[in-house]
């Protein structure tokens, strides 16, 4: 495909698990705000955020800054490529 | 005969719903971000000329 950014297996694996962890951290958080004492849903959304954290943490210190609010290294990596929406998902 | 107008007023014509949502069994997350749900019972893909249990059609093309 023309134009398809290149990134490596590793990166693309985990950039693809933090899109589903973060679409995860979604649900539970519009599922609690209208039920806020299913602990079994707050269980489940905590699981995600600590795994959300330390998957954003991991691919950041890797490959740059994927939010802005991050800590970067020298050069300011955030304008890196690739962004999400330049990747071909359609190999998975 | 009554105009829509004046009727409107004193009559509801429809009501919607939403029942309360009680969370059950969930999808794994690489299940729930292809799905677009993490709930199987929000699970509601358009077929197209699929019908429901009562022979009605879930897709209007």
């Amino acid at each position: 495909m023309e134009g398809e950014i290149i990134m490596s297996r590793e990166q693309l694996n985990l950039l693809l698990e933090i899109m589903e962890v973060s679409f995860v951290l979604d649900e539970t958080a519009l599922y609690l705000n209208i039920h806020p004492n299913d602990e079994r849903a707050l269980r489940l959304h905590n699981d995600a955020a600590s795994q959300y954290a330390q998957l954003m943490d991991m691919y950041q210190a890797r490959y740059g800054l994927l939010r802005n609010e991050g800590i970067s290294r020298f050069p300011w990596s955030y304008i890196d490529d690739p962004w999400p929406w330049d990747v071909n998902f359609n190999n998975f | 005969m009554k105009n829509m107008d004046e009727i409107s007023r004193n009559m509801e014509l429809a009501r919607a719903y939403v029942p309360f949502q009680i969370m059950n069994q969930v999808f794994n997350q690489k299940e729930a971000l292809r799905r677009g749900t993490l709930f199987p019972e929000l699970y509601k893909p358009y077929t197209p000329n699929c019908r429901d249990e009562n022979g009605r059609r879930n897709y209007y093309e």
